[in-house]
């Protein structure tokens, strides 16, 4: 276990609207934490030693670092686009690795399979190539052009449809997803998995969401995603291993695997291994 | 090693059985013939015991790749135009089946699973106890084979015991060929009764 | 008839799932459990003081217990889902529909701490789950014993529906389903029902589906 290059991170810790003077105690990457309002009304992180730890509050949620951040939260430049409804969806917890949690919101080819009739149906299986780098001056792994075809793409959709996709890992357990929004042609959905590593494999997982959908109510907005989130988890609690592992013998890739590829050698090239196995075991 | 009743592994169905080794996959094809696999799909290690089957092929459920009895990889759905390379394989298991039992082989076994007489199984029961502690409840000792009678007023039950790597215990009721449905409804009963005990038994071991 | 109704309770779902298999259709009133606690709120109180869900309204009826529920929509639309003239089977039916709410105290209560971080003496609602798994799956093999595949009867009936949610989604709360075999097959055939209903965590049976065919195929 690799906590050090890890440590500088930021990690999601708490939803705002949830706060209060009472606090909330948690964990980060097995340190208990506590998370609370003071009295002037900011959000507060207290480490395991009682020590103050950095603090950002930012889309929805708290933001805290068990180290010193070398680099600012990404951005999610969306977040301050007007017209967007903001969607906190809630805390769901999952017996997994936090990183397999992100590599499986990077994946499409499981939707037919898991999330049947919403986000996929057969005999639509097919992942045509699509394109992925690493980009190096935002230092983020990126996939684009990716397409599938949809049955319910969204809550406003009204029937099937080829979505287009990009994924965006900014930080070792956060995924931002834009895709194809059915009632602005033009514009992108913004869906994001922010994963709070309690331990090496355990996670809270804190979905938000940047829409254009005037017409759903927002309690239909949540109940959207956590039914999809909701599928995933019990994918999510039964791999095994429960650590991602990073050596190549141990998992076999294909072509529409391509994004988890580069995000386990993005993982790999910065030491971000809590939560990795790094030899078959 | 018995790891299930034929009756609980239905045609086209995939159930999770134990082997000391851990979980396997144990399915049966639409044409009705048993097999084993690692519960583990190569892909991104997903149980395959939480698969479907379809006709002759067991698929995860998280991508959907299936595998033949074999263990060999037969369809990528996200790729549907491709054959999977033969590299592609889940490991496999030996299946036997007879008497209403089904039988995985550990290792290399050379010989046949042993024939029930007279006994026919009736169900399946994973006890929280080892076998020791079922042996004391029985006030019995199991045989080599792991074929535990039932002695006093219960003459018509035998237990076939399977010792699992976390102490756990997997038995299987069996009971006297002629019996009607109040004979192995109080069996059934019987059993339940013992690894209640069985596993007081246990509990008071680890307390003391 | 309206439903107050949240997609991730498993009680909501005993509703929804009847009232798909009995062609009832619903008006689903979608309330903000999580994270908004939205069963607290004024409004849902002054319908259900106890401040649970799944309540159904209809008419001046109001409804806060789901096997109540389950009888209502069978009573209405479907009556073979209810017990029969037989004795012990209407004796059987009022059996699994009064085990339901241990079901949902201890399979439930787990998933909530799992899941949703609920407060709560895990290690003892786990316990108190593996008990009741293992007297229904005892349960369902003396049925089977007496040439019957469901809870009550050689058909299904509203205890197959008030026990199926939190048994199938026991493992949301970390308590394994892989030692009942007749749990398994059981859960099988409620599932293989026609206009049977999945919710997140129950996923789609999908060998009732034949595999689709590829034009082009390599294989
Ligand atoms: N009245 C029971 C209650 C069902 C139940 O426990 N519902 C949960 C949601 S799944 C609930 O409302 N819990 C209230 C709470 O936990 O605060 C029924 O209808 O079966
Ligand atoms: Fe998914």
């Amino acid at each position: 276990m690799t906590v050090k290059a890890m440590i500088d991170e930021w990690y999601p810790v708490g939803l705002l609207s949830q706060l209060d003077l009472k606090g909330r105690k948690t964990a980060l990457m097995d340190e208990p934490i506590d998370v609370a309002l003071d009295a002037d009304g900011n959000a507060r992180v207290t480490g395991g030693n009682g020590r103050t730890l950095p603090v950002r509050v930012r889309y929805g949620h708290v933001w805290a670092s068990l180290g010193e951040p070398k680099k600012e939260l990404f951005d999610i430049p969306e977040a301050d686009q007007p017209g967007r409804r903001f969607v906190d969806v809630g805390v769901v917890r999952v017996r997994c690795s936090p990183l397999r949690a992100v590599e499986n919101f990077l994946d499409i080819a499981h939707f037919p399979f898991v999330h049947t009739d919403i986000l996929g149906a057969e005999p639509h299986t097919e992942v045509q190539n699509y394109k992925v780098e690493i980009r190096e001056e935002e230092d983020e792994v990126w996939a684009t052009q990716v397409k599938f075809y949809q049955p319910q793409a969204a809550k406003s959709a009204s029937g099937g449809i080829t979505t287009e996709y990009m994924y965006r890992v900014p930080a070792p357990t956060c995924s931002v997803l834009y895709k194809t929004c059915p009632p602005r042609p033009g514009e992108w959905d913004v869906i994001t998995l922010f994963v709070q590593p309690l331990a090496e494999d355990l996670c809270d997982v804190w979905p938000w969401m940047a829409l254009f959908d005037d017409e759903s109510s927002m309690t239909d907005l949540i109940h959207f995603q956590q039914t999809i989130f909701l599928q995933d988890r019990s994918i999510l609690e039964n791999q095994i291993p429960r650590l991602l592992p990073l050596d190549p013998g141990m998992e076999i890739p294909t072509r529409a695997d391509l994004t988890s590829v580069a995000y386990r050698r993005w993982l790999k090239r910065h030491n971000y291994t809590y939560g990795a196995q790094l030899v078959a075991q | 090693m018995p790891v299930a009743l034929s009756v609980d592994l239905p045609a086209g169905t995939v159930v999770p059985a134990r082997l000391p080794a851990g979980s396997v996959a144990l399915w049966r094809s639409a044409s009705g013939r048993p097999a084993a696999s690692a519960d583990r799909c190569p892909h991104r290690g997903m149980r395959l015991s939480h698969g479907f089957v379809r006709g002759e092929a067991l698929s995860c459920i998280y991508h959907g790749w299936s595998y033949g009895q074999a263990g060999h990889c037969l369809r990528i759905p996200a790729h549907p135009r491709l054959a999977p390379p033969e590299t592609i394989r889940v490991t496999t298991h030996r299946v036997e089946e007879s008497d209403g039992l089904i039988w995985i082989a550990v290792g290399n076994p050379l010989s046949q699973p042993p024939r029930l007489t007279g006994f026919a199984p009736l169900r399946s029961l994973t006890v929280l106890a080892g076998v020791a502690a079922i042996e004391a409840a029985a006030g019995a000792k199991a045989s080599l084979e792991g074929l535990l009678e039932l002695s006093e007023d219960a003459r018509n039950i035998c237990l076939l015991l399977s010792a699992q790597d976390d102490g756990e215990t997997l038995a299987h009721v069996l009971i006297k060929g002629e019996a009607g449905p109040a004979d192995r409804v109080a069996a059934s009963r019987t059993a339940e009764s013992l690894r209640r005990k069985a596993e007081g038994l246990q509990k008071k071991e680890i307390t003391q | 008839m309206k439903l107050y109704d949240y997609i991730l309770s498993p009680s909501c779902y005993k509703v929804r799932l009847m009232a798909s298999l009995t062609g009832v259709k619903l008006d689903i009133r979608p309330v903000d459990f999580h994270p908004g606690t939205e069963h607290r709120s004024p409004e849902l109180l002054a319908l259900n003081p106890a401040g649970s869900i799944p309540i159904l309204e209809d008419g001046d009826l109001v409804l806060t217990e789901s096997s109540a529920m389950l009888a209502y929509l069978a009573a209405k639309a479907a009556p073979e889902w209810l017990a029969g003239s037989r004795p012990e089977e209407a004796a059987r039916v009022q059996q699994w529909l009064s085990f339901s709410g241990r079901l949902t105290a201890s399979l439930g209560g787990a998933r909530l701490h799992e899941m949703l971080l609920r407060p709560g003496d895990i290690g003892a609602l786990q316990t108190q789950g593996v008990a009741a798994l293992r007297e229904l799956e005892a349960g369902l093999f003396e049925q089977s014993m007496r040439g019957m595949r469901f809870l009550a009867a050689e058909r299904p009936t509203i205890a197959d529906i008030a026990c199926f949610p939190y048994v199938a989604l026991a493992p949301d709360g970390g308590v394994s389903l892989d030692p009942y075999p007749t749990i398994r097959l059981w859960s099988r055939a409620v599932r293989s029902l026609d206009q049977f209903l999945e919710m997140p965590g129950i996923h789609r049976l999908h060998e009732l589906k034949p595999e689709p065919h590829v034009e082009g195929s390599e294989a």
